[in-house]
């Protein structure tokens, strides 16, 4: 009987980084554009700084530090991977400032990456950057727009 | 449960752990992936990609509930394509 009362969730996530966003189905790798790892958008960078999206908790950094993920607040697990193949440097290009299990806030710069040295690798700079425990979710909103690291709203999510 | 040797040289990053968490999404039983006595949920990305399976690592696939045979042997088989890679 007081369901009618209970609001339903939403998260705003801002960009990890700055650059211009595309939407998930443009992000050329089919294992991020298809969602077989979750929904949401992806950043085309023009500066190395990852910052964190919302407020959470660093679950994992990748040991290549090619990848993020962090789960908020609200239980749901946002994964950052910083550009396209970026696994084959192994490492190189990317530096992790802070270590798994750090509390972060919106804004909080988790890892550098040095955009020159991917594209001289030949590597794509799209950053996907999705919810990956989607049965949590109800819907997700993007805007495509330019965006600053930290600051501009880019997805809209919608809890269950 | 089954057992299988990563051979592939990037180990199971984003894009594999994408395909195998797919795979396991299909069955309804559980399914788990082990590595060093420490177990995690197939189904759950964040959980594959924390373990960070590299070369070398013997990862244990083990399912519980209905089909979980078939959930067993779809998993080997999709981690064998990945060693293949």
């Amino acid at each position: 009987m007081f369901n009618i009362f209970k609001k339903k969730k939403s998260l705003e996530l801002m960009s990890p980084m700055t650059g211009t966003v595309i939407s998930i189905d443009q992000v050329p790798d089919q294992v991020f554009s298809g969602k077989m790892i979750g929904d949401g958008a992806g950043v085309v960078p023009t500066k190395g700084s990852v910052v964190a999206p919302c407020n959470g908790t660093i679950s994992q950094i990748f040991p290549t530090n090619h990848a993020i993920g962090i789960e908020t607040e609200e239980g749901l697990e946002i994964l950052i991977h910083i550009g396209i193949d970026t696994v084959e440097l192994k490492g190189e290009g990317f530096k992790r400032l802070l270590e798994p299990g750090t509390k972060v806030s919106v804004g909080d710069a988790i890892v550098d990456v040095d955009l020159d040295f991917l594209k001289s690798k030949g590597k794509e700079l799209a950053t996907p950057v999705v919810v990956t425990n989607m049965d949590k979710v109800e819907k997700i909103d993007v805007v495509e727009t330019s965006c600053l690291a930290g600051k501009s709203k880019i997805i809209t999510v919608y809890m269950n | 449960m089954k057992t299988i040797k990563i051979i592939n040289k990037t180990g199971i990053h984003a894009r594999p752990a994408g395909l195998l968490t797919k795979e396991a999404q299909k069955f309804s039983c559980d399914i788990d992936l082990i590595k060093d006595g420490k177990s995690v949920n197939a189904k759950s990305i964040m959980g594959i990609l924390g373990m960070g399976i590299a070369e070398g690592d013997v990862i244990g696939i083990q399912a519980n509930g209905t089909e979980a045979d078939s959930a067993i042997s779809s998993i080997y088989s999709i981690i064998e394509k990945i060693n293949q890679e």
